[in-house]
């Protein structure tokens, strides 16, 4: 049964949609001081190579209206916040990460895919008590111990951070986050290679997890969870589900959850918009996303920290609809919108009757018009946040179960690709 | 399903306003003329389409037994050789009206196969029938292309960015393809209820070098003799029976009991397809088999030795399937309707296992090995070997998402159309 009334979520929504479209039309909003280039939508980077983590718990917003208590990793001073903070570097650098610890138990952190990682200056790997794994990684001790790590980033790409302390627990609980690293040779190629050069004011990341409320509420309380009882009932992106996923980054009502996952990109021009928006996919859930962007193909240049290229550094990256990132997987992509038909209501119009619009239901975000730039008529009483006739492209994990909320569907694993029009809404 | 509606919906109250009560209430086909037809100052522009799809609720058989109280076989159903209700499409083309209005609750499971050509505007228009047992139920319905390439939301379906089709009401969807391959389609409104009830089917694109081929490949490559579309979906029992029985199921306790081809199991997969429609517009069952009238489409795979065999395969369930041809291998040359290759390099490989996400589609072509002798067909099977994901009776083979490739030794005809 739904917890909640869909008509009480449907106002949440539309609320939190008017907020999307006055603050995406200012561009300037006070921001948190640890992140660099404030911006309301797009990837938010942490940037070093020196940065000092700290674990703190707290409580999100999920979409059904519930509130969870989860932990997190932020960045200096910053207070609580899911998931961690996205930490850029270049090629080569040395990066240092200070892992401070105010929870009550131990903690550590993973790199996968980044070589010869040191913990307080020493090789890190595995702790044994014993002859008993107790840590992939040297930790932090419980109750304000530290550790620091450090490793040279070596290769060009995008790597998950997490726990690897209890990580059945702690990394559903919310101790992970994203690694960047950019190639020495130009910062907005994804890899050094030139077809992989995306625009720079259109980079996103897509950080996919889950959430077993049941287990939050287990640590909460202080009790144990034996993880066979897993079960993930929420479904997100950057830490928040949908309709939250196309509020703006930091948005106020989202303290927790300060990044959102709007993609606003313009269609594809040769001269005036040639380059395509870059998009980096990771997850920390526990089995594939199927995640499915509507509107076009996306082209994977790289996977999990390597470019796709040969032996004989031939390309071999390729087109697709659906992107199943698996657990730890980072897929980098880079995503165009092209309009060949170029339907427009002067001299192009779609070659099928629009109907009276008395005979269709209008979505919120529906223009009126098939065309992209105008707005059309609609029915009376229907709200719209439809700006200026831009489009809107739904992405979304295509296990559709996935886009639910603990019983509130069309909710969950989803966000929006949103096409202004070329130039921009005037 | 969704009782009540975003406020910029109309509700069916607003409906009876403007198009006056009586209507509604006396119903008839003379009556839904008037709604179906499209505003008359824009007559001069419209063509017809070129398919006709309705959309609809109905039942479908799946095996009875093992049975799993209460939810399987559904006690509702209308007659004990249907186990399962379903929403989904019909193919309707060609029919007068009356016999569209007819096929109320007879909705088919996985929705009709269809193709299109690269480079022809092609139209589909959609109505919508309603749900016949579920009055209280007002959902609109769409139909997402999914994998378009870019798609303007107008015709993507999808409803928050665009628009849906109400009961009673029609709407034409315009798709100009440019991209040659294996996409599937599905309604998106209410999605994870009504792709799992059934609405989602397989669809492609021929290519403009010739309808034997899966892409512009420019050397053959991809060429075949024979081609069979292999679309997953899956039925979860408890939310089947929910919507029947006015419940709503906890979506992330989603299971599924089982594992469909072509919305069959094994050995209904092998049975014959369906024999087109009758004089009222419903569909003739395939022979012998009246409990699959309304899961008309066959997986048989039935070639001569040396064919050239090409297997389309798309999932619209939730899980991964990984499908298996055992004894003959494959070569994977497409994937999410893009031939495998960059500039001069192949991507393509060759696997006997083919592991499908949600969402995602799989082109894979096999030759068919030489005849061992006789003129029996050699069997070869193709099936999930993900097995728990069938609620079988124990023993591997009934229930099963599986079929079955026949291998004759040259004496089948050409094939004429896809999945014959």
């Amino acid at each position: 049964m739904r917890k909640h009334s869909p008509l009480k979520l449907s106002k949440l929504a539309i609320v939190l949609m008017i907020a999307v479209v006055i603050l995406a039309a200012t561009p300037s909003q006070s921001q948190k001081a640890a992140a660099q280039g404030p911006q309301n939508d797009g990837m938010v980077c942490t940037t070093g190579p020196s940065f000092s983590l700290t674990s703190h718990s707290g409580y999100i917003g999920t979409p059904d209206g519930n509130v969870v208590y989860m932990w997190g990793l932020s960045s200096g001073a910053d207070d609580f916040q899911y998931p961690g903070p996205v930490l850029c570097v270049n090629q080569g650098d040395t990066v240092t990460i200070v892992l401070h610890n105010t929870l009550n138990r131990a903690i550590s952190l993973i790199f996968p895919g980044q070589d010869n990682v040191l913990a307080d200056g020493q090789p890190d790997g595995p702790v044994f008590s014993g002859t008993t794994l107790s840590s992939l990684a040297k930790t932090a001790a419980a109750n304000n111990g530290a550790v620091t790590y450090s490793f040279v980033a070596n290769r060009p790409g995008t790597f998950v951070y997490q726990s690897g302390t209890d990580p059945a627990i702690q990394v559903p609980m919310g101790l992970f986050g994203a690694i960047v690293v950019r190639p020495a040779s130009h910062s907005n190629w994804m890899f050094d290679r030139a077809e992989t050069a995306f625009n720079p004011d259109r980079e996103y990341i897509a950080l996919l997890s889950e959430i077993d409320p049941i287990l939050s509420q287990r640590m909460e309380s202080g009790l144990s969870f034996n993880s066979r009882n897993y079960h993930p009932r929420y479904w997100m992106i950057n830490g928040r589900g949908f309709p939250d996923t196309i509020a703006p980054n930091y948005a106020s009502w989202l303290p927790g959850q300060p990044y959102g996952a709007l993609a606003i990109i313009e269609p594809w021009h040769e001269t005036d918009n040639p380059l395509p928006a870059a998009i980096r996919y990771l997850s920390v859930g526990s089995m594939d996303y199927p995640f499915h962007p509507h509107g076009n193909n996306v082209r994977i240049v790289g996977r999990d920290g390597m470019p796709l290229e040969g032996a004989a550094l031939e390309d071999l990256a390729y087109d697709k609809y659906s992107i199943p990132v698996g657990p730890g997987q980072t897929w980098d992509a880079l995503f165009t919108w092209h309009d060949p038909e170029a339907y427009n209501s002067n001299s192009n119009p779609v070659t099928v009757t629009f109907p009276n619009i008395m005979d269709m239901f209008f979505g919120p975000f529906f223009s009126g018009a098939p065309y992209l730039g105008e707005q059309g008529a609609i029915p009376v009483g229907t709200t719209s946040q439809n700006q200026c006739g831009e489009y809107y492209h739904i992405a979304h994990n295509h296990a559709l179960y996935q886009i639910t909320s603990w019983g509130v569907p069309m909710t969950g694993m989803a966000t929006y690709t949103r096409i202004n029009p070329p130039g921009g809404c005037q | 399903m969704k009782k009540n509606m975003l406020s910029s919906r109309l509700s069916r109250r607003d409906f009876l306003k403007v198009a006056g009560a009586g209507l509604l209430v006396t119903g008839g086909a003379g009556v839904l003329k008037k709604f179906l037809l499209p505003e008359m100052s824009a007559l001069a522009q419209a063509t017809p389409p070129n398919k006709i799809f309705a959309a609809t609720d109905g039942w479908i058989h799946l095996p009875p037994s093992p049975i799993y109280p209460p939810f399987h076989p559904d006690d509702l159903s209308p007659d004990p050789m249907f186990t399962t209700y379903i929403f989904g499409f019909r193919d309707v083309t060609g029919q007068t009206d009356a016999q569209i209005l007819n096929q109320k609750m007879k909705a088919q499971h996985s929705a009709p196969l269809f193709w299109l050509n690269e480079g022809e505007e092609f139209k589909l228009e959609l109505r919508n029938l309603g749900l016949q047992m579920r009055p209280d139920l007002t959902d609109a319905h769409t139909v997402h292309f999914h994998g378009f390439k870019n798609a303007i939301p107008f015709f993507d379906g999808e409803p928050s960015s665009s628009v849906s089709v109400p009961m009673n009401r029609a709407f034409t969807y315009v798709y100009r393809p440019h991209d040659p391959g294996t996409y599937m389609f599905h309604c998106h409104v209410e999605d994870v209820e009504h792709v799992h009830m059934g609405m989602n089917g397989l669809v492609y694109v021929r290519p403009a070098q010739g309808d034997k081929f899966v892409y512009n490949d420019g050397d053959g490559s991809t060429g075949f003799d024979r081609e069979f579309a292999m679309h997953l979906s899956e039925v979860w029992f408890e939310s089947h029976w929910a919507d029947s029985h006015i419940q709503l199921p906890e979506w992330s306790d989603y299971k599924p009991d089982y594992s469909l081809l072509n919305g069959r199991v094994y050995p209904d997969t092998i049975a014959p397809n369906g024999m087109g429609y009758d004089s009222n517009g419903d569909l003739i069952p395939p022979s012998s088999h009246p409990e699959l009238q309304y899961q008309p489409i066959s997986s048989l795979v039935t070639c001569n030795a040396g064919d050239r065999v090409l297997l389309r395969f798309s999932n619209l369930g939730f899980m991964q399937a990984s499908m298996t041809l055992e004894g003959i291998p494959m070569r994977v040359v497409g994937k999410d309707a893009t031939l495998l290759r960059n500039g001069s390099t192949d991507l393509s490989y060759m696997t006997n296992t083919i592991t499908i996400g949600a969402g995602e589609s799989y082109d894979a072509i096999f030759t068919a090995p030489p005849h061992s002798g006789g003129s029996g067909a050699d069997v070869y099977l193709l099936y999930n070997r993900n097995f728990n994901r069938s609620h079988s009776q124990g023993s591997f083979g009934d229930g099963q998402q599986m079929t079955e490739v026949r291998v004759y030794p040259g004496t089948l005809s050409a094939q004429t159309d896809p999945n014959t």
